[in-house]
């Protein structure tokens, strides 16, 4: 049961960094390749506040929040300007940045060590440390990123990413300024992760680098191509198949030394199958190009 | 949307001894020309000429390399695409430039200047606001289909009208953002004859309307039913301004352009 649960709570994390990135990705069409370091951000922001001036896991989650919208405009403003190809590398090094500090820097994140002890959230004397616990508190984080994500895309101001996404000269020509939508969209996109990597660390209640590394943000974005992008349901179909392929392949009894390569090259071939077969992913709307 | 309704007070669109190169050589070079408020201005020429490099700097795509360009009293010389944009100049683009993957409605609807619900918090925080405003935005995007026969593809995505369609569709969506100045790039090339007759026809009332129109064509004889002036550009150079029969005529022009 618990083990049930434990997917289920995963598959709830996964669904707030795949939504937070469809908004940078698919309905902006911007290549993030750094995900994982607001992820990350997230993640280590509210560890640090509970751990070091025990703050509480919703107050901690709100600041961590702040911190990784002030921190992705690092990359946004400089990098946003210039075109497309600029981003994705101002993407990548911030991705690299990021990982090293919070695997270098050890008098403040502990480095390689990681950091354990971390407390589970608390709201009014309740305490979330339970398996079942935990997945309602991700479900309503996850239903609330969902419905954040649908109500943003469903306005004017979803529309004029899309503009941005389709044609960013022709978003110009119709009066959008599209630095202003792409460092918002980015921003909000990077505040929302953090809630992810709050979210974990408060679960797991022990991060280490290892779990923010370039492979994460890579493998979202693999979760976006599979899925879908540019709506809401191509998201939700590729995290629920991507978190709970791995676990069906332990059924397979393929031995542990060679598993996780099985598992990347199905990955790998769904995503060849896909970009020949289905761009847009088995649900989405944004084809990758 | 009142269709019908005038556009007054359009101001004089003017460029200054305006110069653009790249690398040395000139793409643009010293060209001085006031746009006739509420005309239909073509502009004509080899290719290469830099009649498109002139859209680009006018549009704020390119920076000038000396020379200024201004809006009535207004500078535009260094303001960014969007902002020009915003003060009326519209631009229809050589390859058009719809919004691919939005409905032929949501590439009007997405004009619309000022709306509620532009800032990401609005959806959430004024959505009551926002809906209310949808649907009289919905209406007067359907009212401009109408306008440029367009009214049966509105749920039509973008990417499906034929090339002639989407230029309708272009100028439709220049109507939404409220400019009164239109920039033209070949509004009539790659067009089936029949609707080059829509084209021409919405050029015509667009002008009526008291819109400025300022086009790069080819087609001389679309040059020759619509505009009021025509300026021919050569080597990045004006060579020849005035009359339409009196510039096709002209001797300059037929050697530069018409190779005759």
């Amino acid at each position: 049961m618990n083990y049930l649960l434990h997917i289920l709570v995963m598959i709830g994390i996964y669904l707030i960094l795949t939504q937070s990135l469809n908004l940078v990705m698919g309905y902006t069409g911007l290549l993030s390749v750094c995900h994982a370091a607001f992820y990350g951000i997230g993640a280590y922001a509210s560890t640090l506040l509970m751990t070091s001036w025990g703050v509480n896991f919703f107050v901690a989650l709100i600041a961590s929040i702040v911190i990784s919208m002030l921190l992705s405009f690092v990359v946004s403003i400089p990098t946003l300007r210039l075109r497309g190809d600029y981003f994705v590398l101002g993407t990548l090094g911030f991705q690299a940045i990021i990982f090293g500090i919070m695997y270098n820097w050890i008098s403040f994140t502990r480095g390689p060590y990681g950091i354990p002890g971390i407390p589970s959230p608390s709201l009014f004397g309740f305490v979330f440390d339970s398996p079942s616990s935990y997945v309602s508190l991700t479900t309503a984080f996850a239903l609330l990123t969902v419905g954040f994500v649908y109500l943003i895309t469903s306005s004017q101001f979803g529309r004029v990413l899309k503009t941005i996404r389709e044609d960013e000269i022709a978003s110009q020509a119709i009066g959008k300024d599209p630095l202003f939508f792409k460092t918002t969209s980015f921003a909000l996109g990077a505040g929302v992760a953090a809630i992810a990597g709050s979210l974990y660390a408060g679960y797991m209640r022990y991060i280490d680098p290892t779990s923010f590394t370039i492979a994460e943000s890579l493998f979202l974005i693999t979760i976006l191509a599979i899925g879908g992008s540019g709506n809401i349901k191509g998201p939700i179909v590729g995290t629920v198949i991507l978190v709970v392929l791995p676990e069906v392949l332990r059924f397979l009894q393929i031995p542990d030394t060679v598993a996780p390569n099985i598992r990347m090259m199905l990955y790998a071939l769904a995503l060849i199958l896909l970009v020949i077969y289905r761009p847009r992913g088995l649900a989405g709307e944004y084809g990758f190009e | 949307m009142d269709l019908s309704r005038r556009t007054d007070n359009v101001p004089t669109l003017e460029v200054k001894h305006l110069s653009r190169f790249f690398g040395g050589v000139a793409a643009v070079n010293n060209v001085s020309i006031a746009f006739t408020p509420q005309r239909i201005t073509a502009l004509i020429g080899p290719n290469g000429a830099g009649k498109t490099t002139l859209f680009n700097l006018i549009g704020g795509y390119i920076a000038p390399t000396s020379g200024a360009i201004l809006l009535g009293t207004g500078d535009l010389t260094t303001r960014k695409p969007w902002e020009i944009a915003r003060l009326g100049i519209g631009r229809l683009f050589q390859d058009v430039r719809v919004f691919g993957k939005l409905t032929t409605l949501e590439n009007i609807v997405v004009a619309f200047p000022n709306q509620v619900g532009e800032m990401f918090w609005q959806p959430i925080f004024q959505r009551a606001q926002m809906m209310k405003m949808e649907r009289p935005n919905i209406e007067r995007a359907q009212a401009l289909l109408e306008f440029v026969t367009l009214a049966d593809k509105a749920n039509t995505v973008a990417e499906n009208l034929s090339f002639g369609q989407q230029k309708l569709l272009a100028i439709a969506r220049l109507l939404a953002m409220d400019a009164k100045i239109l920039l033209l790039d070949e509004p009539a090339s790659g067009v089936h004859p029949a609707v080059l007759d829509s084209v021409m026809d919405l050029m015509s009332r667009l002008v009526d309307q008291g819109k400025t129109i300022i086009f790069i064509e080819h087609n001389i004889s679309v040059v020759l039913e619509l505009a009021h002036w025509v300026y021919v550009l050569d080597d990045s150079e004006v060579v020849a301004f005035g009359l339409p029969d009196e510039v096709i005529h002209d001797r300059v022009t037929r050697e530069a352009y018409l190779g005759v």
